[in-house]
């Protein structure tokens, strides 16, 4: 067959018939065409309109769960419907139904968005969602007839495949605006994160950078961001929140009293205008502690810290690495644990934790020889227990062995410091506990420049730093002010 | 076997056919006992051969149900299976206060008390609580505020009664809990809950069941030592027993060894004249041999405790002189601690001894407190309590911090209860009591694993009833064996046919809101 006849073929085969058919597509044509101009007829104009519309339209997340369901059961019966036909058949009447409710959802989608005054890009985007999933599953509809004959082979599977991408994303974009963007991938393990390379790169180290906006961030944000923008207020960056919304100003620096964002985050539970609204749960009195401190000190971008507020900096610990496996060595570390002196304990019930080396048995006998009688374990050992030994400088030596050490205890040893920068490779420790031993500050300036060490005890040694100033005597006791209110 | 102290030896017990009963009950008794004896007790033995032989040698031992790891004895499959996962705190000191301590006048302010002086408490408060017999007959239940001003301490702004002005120094290093609440109304039962997870008698308390999963770090000293504070006759002393202290269930070697708190730390420990370290060394290994003969005849897991306690107290001839010999404190210590700490017994010497022992490897102290039993005359036994307590508190925490062990020393106060906001007895400007309050009390932990600088839960407006994340007893310890990498879920022992746990039977849950 030449090209030219396989066209008219294919063109006989596609022109609908009969004058019903014909009629059928012009109308889901004409109505596409609606569907799609709907954005511009009905403009989200960012303001709420009747309660009316709210109330239906709250039914939105309810409803919307039915279309997708039933689009995604459509492929699975044609699937199986290749073993029972009789599944085939009802494949073409849940295409039906899911096509329905895709209506139903749309409808009740923008009395949601119009009637709650929502607008922003992840709308816009999960309404295009919803408008093409729509208008996809309805030629979907006209075009399975076709694919029942044989007439026409791949047009309906790839308007459903089409259907279901369509799904996806628009689901994804709804997911987006009721949980926020990172909700996906908040608890993402920051392997997987650095790999997708979902991670951000460090903010700067302001108090409003490091503790305030992710607040807003994990809080806020799905309503008042770049996605939905509520009340015409933007909660995603310095400038938006200081630039208010329609309301007006919602931060008044230096005057938490006056800032509406704090009023709204402290109202009564229960209250119509708390805010996060809509069951999202309240802050926390520390998260308001936060902000109202922030707001009474300037509301700054940049300053670091704020006085009253204690953070207890728990920067994320370096997580531990597997130490690898020991088992061949274990037989000898059960016999030590059978026998006095010092013992090589897990950590935890799983081997990869890692081993604890205790000396406190043997303490006054444990030195440095018989340190190095532990090279082999070298690699295993994340906490040394050798507070009280008879180890000396020339531990280091054995100890810069200790590769996935995480805590180094030498407290009330002869250690006098030189040498510690043999401990620079340690990249896993974090602790080092060096109390009453002679080091001075000179020797222990070399442990700063390491990373992860963050937990440095220097009490009652000479590189300790001055001490604070002696406690007050306990002030006298004074009797309630507020009984003197009694009768 | 093992009797348990509280089981009636049956035994010993009037026979049956003693008893004043008809002759034809006995005689029935009489067919059914010795048939069902036979029945029951050849089917029994031949399943368990059956059973020693398939399993070999250990399964049926008394050590088969999961021995502490490292523990001499322990079977090689149960070895190295604990902590669960790994631990922030290696080690616990927990400052038990007896008696209640008053969560009113001590940590829960409720200013808008003082506004109610003497109004009775609203019955919706109160609810249909039942009280204890000391206050059930008032006709009144008049609110008594409290006698002492509260003052706001640390960076955090923590609300900490006038009357601890030293712990309200270290404040922001604690997590204050104040929705602890209880089941129990009375002293012993609440504290055998506390302790023990059960208001019966018998269950190993929480040191035991820790010395059992994490076994000893250091092999001179016990694993679980308790400090018992010197009464002070001012003082409302309710009594604390040894069953606190209990192993329970558990074999005794995990029972808590307690130090004396005057003369000999523990009596009996240095060698009569004329017996040398050599001579006891001998006697030792000939008893050793008679127990372990003992052993191989009757299996008693009871025997190999009592021949690793004679160990122990053999190595503790050595190990308890140069740990209560405090001359190498320095002058700094005695500062911090204050001058009562010089005086063996008191509650700030029992504080640095604490310290000595988690430094020493000591896996769980218990400093016992009594006192705090306030039934009346609360304004004047209160600032006595608190004096004695304050400073302790304080400079334990503060020497652990400044020593780098409190990054993996846990450190819990607690009573069994609080005390009730209405007055028992009269009510006076200058003075009230306050019954027993189980619904909600006031603790705080500090130390390796917890989430510091926090007030965690909230009462009402009465200190009355918890109104947000309450904290129940099996929920407060489920918390503490977590901060030692111990799934409360599985640290478990079967006996009387139950996986006994340290948070009993109700299904209790980690205070993730406590968490570091």
């Amino acid at each position: 067959m030449k090209t030219g006849e396989r066209l008219a073929v294919l063109a006989d085969n596609w022109l609908p018939k009969s004058k019903a058919t014909r009629a059928t597509w012009l109308i889901a044509l004409a109505f596409s065409l609606v569907l799609m101009t709907l954005p511009w007829i009905v403009r989200l104009d960012g303001k709420p309109h009747a309660d009316w519309q709210q109330f239906l339209g709250r039914f939105h997340p309810l409803a919307v769960h039915l279309p997708i369901a039933l689009l995604l059961l459509v492929p699975l019966l044609e699937l199986a419907g290749t073993l029972r036909p009789a599944l085939r058949e009802a494949a073409g009447f849940v295409l039906g139904l899911a096509f329905i409710s895709c209506l139903g959802s749309l409808l009740l989608g923008f009395l949601l968005a119009y009637g709650g005054g929502s607008a922003g890009t992840t709308i816009s985007r999960h309404m295009a969602g919803g408008i093409t999933l729509t208008i996809l599953a309805m030629f979907c509809l006209l075009a399975r007839p076709w694919w029942e004959r044989h007439s026409v082979a791949y047009v309906y599977p790839a308007l459903l495949a089409g259907t279901l991408l369509a799904l996806i994303w628009t689901a994804h974009q709804g997911g987006t605006l009721s949980h926020g963007s990172n909700y996906l991938t908040q608890y993402m393990p920051p392997e997987l994160k650095r790999w997708t390379g979902l991670e951000e790169a460090p903010a700067a180290g302001s108090f409003y950078a490091k503790h305030i906006n992710p607040i807003f961030d994990s809080n806020c944000v799905s309503c008042h961001g770049a996605g939905q923008v509520k009340g015409g207020l933007r909660l995603d960056t310095y400038e938006g929140v200081m630039k208010g919304g329609q309301d007006g100003i919602v931060i008044v620096a230096g005057q938490p009293e006056k800032s509406m964002l704090l009023t709204r985050v402290t109202l009564p539970t229960g209250h119509k205008q708390l805010m996060p609204a809509e069951g999202k749960p309240p802050l926390s009195a520390e998260q308001i502690a936060w902000i109202r401190a922030w707001i009474a000190q300037g509301a700054s971008p940049s300053a670091i810290s704020l006085a009253g507020i204690d953070l207890h900096e728990q920067q994320a610990e370096p997580p531990p690495q597997p130490v690898g496996d020991y088992s061949a060595l274990m037989p000898e570390i059960r016999q030590m644990d059978q026998a006095q002196g010092p013992k090589l304990k897990q950590l935890s019930g799983k081997p990869e934790d890692g081993l604890i080396l205790f000396t406190v048995d043997s303490a006054a006998t444990f030195n440095d020889a018989q340190l190095k009688q532990f090279e082999k374990f070298a690699p295993y050992i994340v906490d040394a227990e050798l507070g009280r030994t008879a180890v000396t400088n020339a531990s280091f030596d054995t100890l810069k062995q200790f590769t996935h050490l995480r805590a180094l205890h030498l407290e009330g040893t002869q250690i006098t410091g030189d040498g510690l920068a043999k401990l620079a490779p340690l990249s896993q420790l974090t602790y080092i506990n060096l109390s009453g031993t002679q080091v001075t500050p000179a020797a222990v300036t070399p442990l700063s420049a390491m990373k992860n060490l963050r937990h440095i005890y220097l009490y009652n040694t000479p590189a300790e730093p001055p001490p604070p100033p002696p406690p007050d005597p306990p002030s006298a006791l004074s009797p309630n002010a507020g009984k003197s209110a009694a009768p | 076997m093992k009797q348990h102290p509280l089981c009636t030896d049956t035994e010993q017990a009037s026979h049956v056919m003693d008893m004043a009963i008809p002759a034809e009950m006995k005689q029935e008794w009489a067919r059914l006992q010795t048939r069902r004896h036979f029945l029951g007790r050849s089917g029994k033995v031949l399943a368990w051969a059956a059973m020693a032989s398939l399993l070999g040698g250990r399964a049926l031992r008394g050590d088969a149900h999961g021995p502490a790891y490292g523990q001499p004895g322990a079977s090689d499959k149960d070895q190295f299976k604990l902590p669960n996962f790994a631990p922030k705190a290696k080690r616990a000191i927990y400052l038990f206060m007896s008696g209640g301590p008053s969560q009113v006048d001590l940590w829960d302010y409720k200013p808008g008390l003082a506004a109610l002086y003497d109004k009775d408490i609203p019955d919706s408060v109160r609810g249909s609580q039942q009280l204890t017999g000391m206050t059930a007959g008032q006709a009144r239940f008049p609110i008594a505020p409290s006698h002492w001003s509260f003052k706001r301490s640390g960076e955090t702004g923590t609300w900490v009664s006038d009357l601890l002005p030293y712990t309200g120094r270290i404040a922001d290093q604690l997590a204050i809990i104040k929705s602890t609440n209880t089941d129990a109304i009375n002293h012993e039962p609440a504290i055998m809950l506390m302790n023990t997870g059960n208001m019966n008698a018998g269950k190993p308390c929480l040191g035991s069941w820790l010395s059992y999963g994490l076994g000893s770090m250091n092999d001179n000293l016990p694993t679980f030592m308790v400090l018992q504070t010197k009464i002070n006759t001012h003082e409302d002393n309710q009594p604390v027993s040894s069953r606190l202290w209990s192993s329970g269930f558990l074999s005794s070697e995990y029972a808590g060894v307690g130090l004396r708190s005057a003369g000999d730390p523990v009596l009996y420990l240095t060698d009569p004249d004329g017996v040398d370290r050599e001579v006891r060394r001998n006697m030792l290994d000939a008893v050793n041999d008679i127990n372990r003969q003992t052993y191989q005849e009757l299996g008693d897991p009871e025997t190999n405790a009592r021949i690793s306690q004679y160990e122990m107290a053999y190595r503790m001839q050595t190990s308890v002189p140069e740990l209560a010999d405090l001359s190498k404190e320095p002058k700094s210590t005695w500062d911090l601690y204050g001058p009562d700490a010089r005086e063996p017994g008191t509650f700030a010497y029992n504080c640095l001894m604490a310290r000595r022992l988690a430094e020493r490897g000591v896996r769980f102290t218990q400093v016992y407190k009594r006192g705090w039993d306030m039934h009346a005359n609360v304004t004047r036994t209160l600032p006595l309590i608190c004096g004695e307590v304050d400073r302790g508190c304080y400079a334990l925490v503060t020497d652990l911090k400044q020593r780098g062990m409190l990054d993996d020393t846990l450190v819990v106060w607690a009573g069994e209860f609080g005390r009730t906001v209405y007055s028992q007895g009269g009510l006076t400007p200058d003075n009230y009591g306050r019954d027993h309050h189980p619904r909600c009390y006031t603790t705080w932990m500090t130390g390796g694993g917890v989430r510091t600088g926090i007030t965690y839960g909230e009462t009402d407006d009465y200190s009355y009833n918890v109104v947000k994340d309450p904290v129940p007893v099996r929920d407060f310890n489920a918390t503490i064996l977590h901060c030692l990498g111990i799934d409360h879920n599985k640290l478990t022992y079967n006996f009387q046919g139950l996986d006994q746990k340290l948070t009993g039977p109700t299904p209790a849950s980690v205070v993730q809101g406590l968490l570091a």
